[in-house]
């Protein structure tokens, strides 16, 4: 049964919130900060072995035999793991689509570069990578395909030749009569636009370390884990035990992302583990290891899109066709991505018939991964830019064709085409908010001025949708099932009046711990050191996910505040007992079980809780003596997807608009971004300096995607950037220092009204700076159609414009 | 087996010797035989900047450089930053400006930031720029973490800096 809990800052129990709304500094802080906090590889077990993995040098091989003897008799080599290993004790991994997964070590063949083949377990690290030097494989190279485009051709070679085909799912998905909306356009406008492979890159990569219980025939594992209670259930499946005997630690971790997988990191130490008797066995993923074969690569995309357009400017169709390279396998949950954009297919627009032409095809690289955003960045670069083309085509300022197609402040909450309900927005008041920052007029002058003299400024003015607090039925239509996401907590309160609180993720850079405490000290009348959260394991926590789809601030308020209330229920009655008053005359308010009307007459939450622990002569004769509660949140009403997969799926949609002034220097093709304004908003902001800080985070990973970073593979099939050197991440130096406002429209649908905001500007900074690029050499006859916009590329573009 | 080599090292002013093979990088000597885990290990190449420590009062990337090739020398790392369970004005300075968010790369930032203060204690823009153009943070976009430079130099500049600086 769903509790009742505060939708407002006024409900809460206090007379004045002293947290809530406030950029506290965070608890997590002084731990980390003096470099306490205990990473998975601060963490060592007695007897524990280091794991190293020799990976395929082949985008596509058969292995025809793989020779372990002379690294098996290296001193202090203890166990080698091999694909025959893997054959004999694990099931292929749970995929979406299904079916396209393989085990933790290639077993007869290896799909891509840098794809686990055998792993070995020593004393040391440094003595496992010797023995990997005396691993011998016998390969026999297959040819391999690497473009998406021709792994459909008839003659492709296969990558599950089961399947007689690398399609993984085709589909075409339409909503509303778009037929109709393309056939009674003023203008039809299509383009094509290329989004290479970006990812995650959290500064620490994967670790884990597995232990493997021979005799009680269960598994311990500890690890850097995005999600403890989605890797726990999935290596049971693999592995082949029990739900019950499996126990999943989640470290506090160094970033994710929605990139710090390990699902083949944590089998492998698994099964080396029983391989060694039952030692610990730790592996942490080095760079090169996380570039070529970790969760580190997203979204590689090949777009066709089309807008259905009437002459004042109004958009009534929105058709994209989209090619997705996954890449070897579906095991990275990367299919997810594509589906995704149905939550905000058409952004802040009030389209009404749309088209999603799907196609996700599998080539010899490596699987694609979640990233931050999950899918939507591209398409949003996809829609605003289309949104520009448009604007250029009938002459209308790009800030009013926006205008003229948002959603209005008054129709909210709004069903989009594709099926997803907005809770709350008021779109023209975020515009409005950015416009006035930069003083958009005067930007406008100043562009015209600066060409006359030799300088190619753009503007980027771009507004996109946050899609907050994920659903499984987001992604039902790549075979993802199940509706709702719970997320629990337990609140106790001790017999000193200080509480604790348990839930089941672990740290990983938003400040959900300070977010947690901020809610309950103003609802218990506490102080944040009163606090203390406290991670639990897979086994011990209430049901969770934990971060993901911007979704945790939303989702564990909900959960702490049922906690909060259900712990409230049980103080009200003891304290009605002690002080001999029916229940409904006594309140919780500032920390305080008082009966109205009473002055003087009120008991501290400790005295109540000591009743409760050490007084049980002084209660009452049916209350329940423990002052704990436990809540499992899930969204309200959500719904399973139909046949076209429109679903009510993510609660929130947070809404963002930015407008960025670039500087592109037509010789060399480089890119400066000199100005950058943002307004949002995203509901209650329970944290402003954490959302800040997710906002501008979010701007730098967008600055990397749309200019700096790219995996590159050569058309063998090898990857070129497999360090940093390569593998461009933004400095200081290319991100900008943002100028940036909040705006408040409160969710109806969500505690204190807070909207999900954890992926933040990756939603439109890549958009943003692609379209103020776009606008700064328009003129110029450019059409910049793919990412990221590299000097080379630019440059190359220049030149061919030049010619003709 | 390679031969090992003893070494000495002076680390967050307590003296050590150790008996490493010559290939034990700085970084694995400090984490592994010392037990100071509070310097990160984000890329292994030099590039991230999540492995630097002080050696002789240079920030140094303890990743690239052998543990041998530090004998002899003052070492300090991100443990030897604050005293007695007090944060450092450095540390107080990112607490209060929200400058970290997973914290992995901080220490790193710490120590070039230490460095940066005791050669300039009122750094231009252009400086601080040049000191935090050596990191990578994934988390926070730089914006809180410059402002953390600006407040930790303040701080140490203020008389109730307290010794520190």
């Amino acid at each position: 049964m769903a509790v009742e809990t505060p939708r407002t800052l006024a409900e809460m129990p206090t007379s004045a919130p002293r947290f809530v709304g406030r950029p506290v500094p965070r608890v997590e802080d002084p731990l980390l900060l003096t470099g306490r906090t205990e990473f998975i590889d601060n963490f060592t077990l007695p007897g524990m072995l280091h794991c190293a993995i020799l990976r395929s040098p082949h985008p596509h091989a058969r292995i025809r035999a793989v020779d372990t003897s002379e690294a098996e008799k290296l001193p202090g080599v203890v166990a080698v793991l091999t694909g025959a290993d893997v054959k004999r004790w694990t099931q292929p991994t749970p995929t979406v689509p299904p079916g396209w997964g393989g085990h933790c070590l290639a077993t007869d063949k290896a799909r891509f570069v840098g794809e686990p083949v055998a792993a070995v377990a020593a004393t040391s690290r440094y003595v496992a990578e010797d023995a990997l030097e005396l691993i011998v494989v016998d390969y026999e190279p297959l040819p391999a395909v690497v473009d998406a485009a021709r792994a459909l051709d008839p003659g492709s070679p296969l990558l599950f030749e089961e399947h007689g085909s690398n399609a993984m799912l085709q589909r075409v998905f339409t909503w509303g009569d778009v037929d109709g909306a393309f056939a009674g356009a003023d203008r039809v406008l299509t383009d094509r636009f290329r989004w290479h492979r970006v990812g995650a890159n959290p500064l620490e990569t994967f670790g884990v370390v597995s232990q493997w219980d021979l005799v009680d025939g269960s598994l311990t594992c500890r690890g850097s884990f995005q999600s403890q209670f989605h890797m726990a259930i999935a290596r049971a499946l693999v592995l082949g035990l029990p739900s019950h005997k499996v126990r999943l630690i989640s470290h506090p971790h160094g970033g994710s992302f929605g990139g710090k997988g390990g699902a083949r990191g944590t089998d492998i130490t698994a099964l080396l583990s029983r391989k060694s008797g039952g030692r610990p066995v730790k592996w942490i993923e080095d760079r090169m290891e996380y570039l070529a074969g970790g969760a580190s690569q997203a979204w590689d995309r090949h777009y066709e899109a089309s807008l259905a357009l009437k002459n004042d400017g109004t958009v009534t169709g929105f058709r994209v066709k989209l090619l997705d390279d996954l890449g070897a396998t579906a095991e990275g949950w990367g299919a997810v991505s594509a589906a995704k954009p149905l939550a905000a297919f058409t952004g802040c627009y009030a389209i009404p018939t749309a088209q999603y032409d799907l196609t996700i095809v599998a080539t010899n690289k490596l699987p694609g991964s979640p990233y931050r955003g999950m899918g939507p960045p591209p398409h949003n670069w996809v829609l605003e830019q289309m949104m520009d083309v448009a604007a250029r085509e009938l002459g209308i300022d790009p800030a009013e064709i926006r205008r003229r197609n948002y959603i209005p402040a008054d129709q909210f909450p709004y069903t989009i085409a594709s099926g997803n309900e907005y809770d709350s927005g008021n779109y023209e008041a975020t515009l409005a908010a950015v416009l006035e920052m930069s003083d958009y007029s005067r930007l406008r002058a100043e562009q015209a001025e600066a060409r006359q003299n030799g300088r190619w400024l753009g503007i980027g003015l771009v507004n996109t949708i946050e899609p907050g607090v994920f659903d499984w039925n987001a992604y039902a239509v790549v075979g993802q099932p199940g509706t709702g996401v719970p997320e629990g907590a337990t609140v106790a309160i001790d017999l000193f009046g200080k509480l604790l609180v348990k839930v089941g993720f672990a740290l990983e850079g938003q400040g959900q711990y300070t977010v947690i405490s901020q809610v309950l000290a103003d609802y218990f009348g506490v102080e944040l050191a009163d606090i203390r959260v406290v991670p639990q394991d897979t086994l011990s926590a209430p049901p969770h996910f934990g971060p993901g789809g911007s979704r945790l601030g939303v989702a564990i308020t909900g959960a702490v505040l049922g906690a909060a209330e259900l712990l409230r229920r049980k103080l009200v009655k003891v304290a009605a007992g002690l002080l001999q008053a029916p229940p409904e005359m006594v309140e919780l308010m500032d920390g305080k079980l008082r009966l109205r009307g009473v002055p003087g007459a009120e008991m501290s939450i400790a005295q109540v809780a000591g009743a409760m622990l050490a007084r049980s002569d002084l209660l009452p004769p049916d209350v329940d003596p423990n002052p704990e509660a436990t809540y499992v949140w899930t969204a309200p009403g959500r719904t399973p997807a139909d046949d076209q997969g429109r679903a009510k799926s993510y609660l929130t949609a947070a809404n963002a608009c930015h407008l960025v002034l670039v500087e592109v220097d037509i010789e060399t093709g480089k890119v400066e971004i000199l100005k950058y304004w943002i307004a949002d908003d995203c509901g209650t902001r329970l944290n402003p300096a954490n959302v800040e800080g997710m906002t501008q985070g979010g701007v730098a990973q967008g600055v990397g995607a749309a200019l700096l970073e790219e995996y590159v593979y050569n058309e063998d099939g090898q990857l070129l950037t497999s360090t940093f050197m390569d593998y461009l991440l933004p400095s200081v130096y290319e991100v900008p220092m943002t100028e940036k406002r909040a705006l408040v429209t409160p969710s109806p649908f969500t505690p204190l009204g807070a909207k999900g905001v954890g992926e933040a500007a990756m939603h439109t900074t890549p958009a943003a700076v692609m379209c103020a690029i776009q606008d700064a050499l328009a003129p110029l006859g450019v059409r910049v159609r793919e990412v990221p916009a590299s000097p080379h590329r630019l440059w190359s573009l220049l030149k061919e414009a030049r010619r003709s | 087996m390679p031969t090992r080599r003893r070494i000495r090292l002076t680390v967050n002013e307590q003296p050590y010797e150790a008996e490493v093979e010559p290939r034990t990088t700085l970084v694995d000597l400090l984490r592994g035989e010392l037990g100071l885990t509070g310097t990160h290990v984000g890329c292994e190449h030099g590039v991230c900047g999540a492995c630097t420590v002080l050696w002789n009062g240079r920030a140094v990337r303890s990743c690239i450089m052998l543990a041998v090739q530090a004998d002899g020398g003052t070492i300090t790392t991100v443990e030897g930053l604050g005293r007695d369970g007090e944060l450092h004005p450095i540390q107080q300075a990112f607490l209060e400006e929200h400058g970290l968010q997973c914290g992995f790369c901080t220490p790193g930032f710490l120590m070039s930031i230490y460095e940066l203060l005791e050669r300039s204690p009122d750094p231009t823009d252009e400086e601080i720029k040049d000191t935090l153009g050596g990191h990578i943070c994934r988390c926070t976009g730089y914006q809180q973490i410059v402002a953390a430079v600006r407040s930790a130099a303040a701080k140490l500049r203020s008389p109730a800096a307290g010794g520190y600086g």
